[in-house]
């Protein structure tokens, strides 16, 4: 796999609590990557590993092809979970000065600033002060300022925090528009709906373990476990009969309005779906026949709860 | 431009720009000229302070009160032979008090009564004192009946007011001694060591606040994944020290322009002559003159000031970086507070030195103050003018600046760590281990 950053057996220790504790993970490149986990669970401690700002007990990172320096953290975009600016500065000043802190020229960072503003509609703060500002016209300075240097790693920590629905869909579709301009970009966070909707790829941490890693399609696939809904009309008798050997029922079935009813089954996971769907036809007026792919929310609690 | 560069940038504009640092800038002038010109108005109205004492002279033809000299402090107001001390009591309420002389006083001086109707006041005291005593030495001479008497009195009347002290140097020639003054030196250290005091504690309280505030508006994640804490330790610290200087240059044209052109308007004519008049009267004493006579001396001036310059500079970025180091370890001014008082130690025993330094500016103490970073700034200011080999002043200079890399160096070590301990007070421990860790 074309990685961006690898995390190898990477402990942390603080004084008397392991936050982290032999995590690995790997990045690919032009991924959205989310790091997932309840409270408390180590993904501020592992992002300020990756981000030099504490150093791990042991275990390495890996950047592109060699042990992450400064240099290169220095070209990694990073919003950190609590917000800061400099309140009595401008706001326009204030993206300049971070700007120029990330390496970009004066010009340069003036004129993508001001693209940036325009776009997120913040133009008329320019020359405001950052304590004039809203909670979320604050946050959408400190996106600006993260990504401006066009780094070609973001990390955000818990980025749709504060945001309106409107505001938390407008910086969704700017970072997917970052992964499709080439960017790689790691985002921690207990919005499950936000994993569903933008993450390629996850990794669960919980209790300073790496309980559950891989692409979003995949786990949530493996998840479900072969279990479907179907949604019939005719005799239930019938329906029990057809599917026997082929598949379990799961729960009772459910009368739906308009004389339909609904029933769960499981399939063995190697067995094929076709012939239940043969006999399903056969006996019974089928409407639907559809895969249960448990919501990340779902698999989050069923996975910090070890009952996955 | 480098990132400390840029650092150091946006803490001077940022500064510079609060409605605080104008307003300050502005009216501290003010308040200085207010110091310079009211003891000048205040000897203007004069008269108010001078103490009226009712003198009831008991000596034989009153030859005591009759030879009392009024003056500054006290204005004396003979009573007749006759007058006692009850009748007096009840009619001089108004006045500052009652002298009583008794009619023995030639054989036994210690006959005095002073009956007061206000607080006691020591210079009034001891203006009596002296006068008396002066009275009754001359008369008690007077009794050996020596010839030409008068003559001797006063010609004894001598009063030695001021030496004359020279630098030994190596020149055979010894009219090329250079004069040195103990006062005057030591007045100056005394004012140049106050001075960085003053700065010490202004702008270092600004760099403890500034970086406090970056841990308070949590810039700082930001910050440390965009620069190394030391980068970031010096730019703050040279940031403010520019706005300090900036001030301090603001301060020194408005005081100066202030006194040459503003100050006559103010005080008017009549003023500026009980002014002229006052400094006339300051200047009679030798250390005064002396004083001015000193900085009239261009390329002496030049040099001193240079080498105060250094002084002030390192003096005042080696307790910034300190000041620095208890920031990174605290959260909250209050968090602060325990560590202030430890800063505040060595600058006081450099205070207490510099007084010492009169006497003995080579004591093994002076010398080694002068020396160490923590106590050196202030105790060399004063030493310098004294005259002291240039050795000691490039290794007291370079240990100074050196401190203030390495206290900065320290500063961001604690910085990186205490940032992530957010909301425990640290122990001495801690910080040691902290300054420890990789």
């Amino acid at each position: 796999m074309d990685s961006i950053l690898r995390i190898e057996n990477v402990s942390k220790t603080y004084t008397g609590h392991k936050a982290l504790d032999d995590v690995s993970m790997e990045i690919p490149r032009g991924s959205i990557y989310g790091l997932l986990g309840p409270n408390g669970a180590g993904k501020t401690t592992l992002i300020r590993v990756v981000n030099h700002m504490t150093l791990p007990d042991c275990g390495k990172v890996w950047f592109q092809d060699h042990e992450i320096t400064a240099d290169d953290i220095y070209q990694i975009g990073y919003m950190p979970e609590e917000r800061g600016l400099y309140k009595k500065m401008k706001v326009g000043e204030q993206a300049v000065f971070f700007a120029r802190m990330r390496g970009m020229s004066k010009f340069n960072a003036t004129r993508k600033l001001h693209q940036w503003f325009d776009r997120l509609g913040l133009s008329e703060w320019w020359d405001k002060k950052v304590e004039d500002l809203s909670k979320g016209m604050a946050q959408k300075v400190q996106f600006i300022t993260t990504v401006v240097h066009e780094p070609k790693l973001l990390i955000f920590d818990e980025p749709f925090s504060g945001f309106d629905p409107i505001n938390a869909n407008l910086l969704k579709e700017e970072i997917l528009g970052l992964r499709d301009r080439g960017a790689t970009v790691i985002f921690s966070t207990h919005n499950m709906e936000s994993v569903e909707e933008i993450c390629d790829d996850i990794t669960l941490i919980n209790k300073s373990h790496n309980i559950l890693s891989g692409p979003v399609d995949e786990i949530r696939r493996k998840a479900g476990g072969n279990t479907f809904q179907v949604i019939f009309s005719g005799d239930k008798e019938k329906f029990v009969s057809s599917v026997e050997g082929k598949a379990t029922l799961i729960g009772e079935s459910e009368g739906l309005i308009g004389g339909y009813t609904q029933q769960k089954i499981h399939i063995a996971q190697d067995s094929d779906i076709r012939p239940v769907i043969g006999a399903l036809n056969d006996n019974v007026n089928l409407r639907s026949f559809q895969e249960i792919i448990p919501s990340m929310n779902d698999i989050f609690i069923r996975a910090v709860n070890g009952t996955l | 431009m480098s990132k400390t560069g840029l650092i150091i940038e946006r803490e001077f504009a940022e500064r510079v720009r609060k409605k605080s640092f104008i307003i300050s800038t502005l009216l501290t002038p003010l308040f200085m000229i207010a110091m310079m010109v009211l003891p000048g108005i205040l000897m203007m109205k004069g008269g108010s302070s001078t103490k009226s004492v009712v003198v009831i002279d008991n000596s034989p033809l009153q030859f005591v009160g009759t030879r009392l000299t009024s003056g500054k402090t006290v204005e004396f107001k003979l009573l007749g032979p006759d007058a006692t001390l009850n009748d007096a009591r009840m009619a001089y309420k108004s006045d500052y008090g009652i002298l009583v002389i008794g009619s023995d006083i030639l054989d036994n001086p210690q006959n005095l009564q002073l009956v007061l109707n206000e607080a006691s006041s020591m210079s009034v005291e001891e203006n009596i004192q002296s006068q008396i005593q002066s009275i009754l030495r001359t008369e008690r001479l007077k009794r050996y009946d020596l010839e030409n008497m008068d003559q001797i009195l006063a010609d004894a009347n001598v009063r030695v007011s001021g030496i004359q002290t020279l630098k030994n140097n190596d020149q055979e020639d010894s009219e090329n001694m250079e004069e040195t003054s103990t006062t005057t030196s030591w007045l100056m250290g005394l004012i140049l060591g106050m001075l960085l005091y003053f700065i010490l504690i202004v702008y270092g309280q600004q760099v403890l606040q500034s970086v406090i505030d970056e841990k308070q508006t949590r810039v700082l994640d930001v910050m440390v994944t965009s620069c190394t804490p030391f980068e970031l330790m010096m730019g703050k610290i040279l940031g403010i020290a520019l706005v300090a200087a900036l001030q301090i240059v603001i301060w020194a044209v408005l005081v100066i322009g202030a006194s040459a052109f503003v100050m006559p308007l103010i005080a008017g004519a009549d003023g500026m002559e009980a002014m002229t008049a006052a400094a006339q009267a300051a200047s009679s004493t030798s250390e005064f003159s002396g004083l001015m006579l000193r900085f009239s001396d261009v390329s002496y001036l030049a040099s001193l000031f240079l080498e105060l310059l250094l002084y002030i500079v390192g003096g005042f970025l080696f307790y910034a970086s300190m000041y620095a180091a208890i920031g990174s370890s605290v959260d909250t001014p209050q968090d602060a507070a325990q560590f202030n008082g430890i800063i505040m130690m060595p600058v006081i025993v450099a205070i207490m030195v510099m007084m010492s330094v009169m006497n003995d500016p080579n004591s093994d103490l002076v010398f080694w103050c002068s020396i160490i970073p923590f106590t050196s700034p202030i105790v060399m200011m004063a030493r310098i003018p004294f005259g002291i080999p240039t050795w000691e002043i490039v290794v007291s200079l370079i240990l100074l600046y050196i401190s203030f890399i390495l206290m900065t160096w320290v500063a961001a070590r604690i910085f990186r760590v205490g940032v992530f301990m957010h909301g425990k007070k640290p122990t001495w421990k801690d910080l040691g281990s902290w300054i420890k860790m990789k």
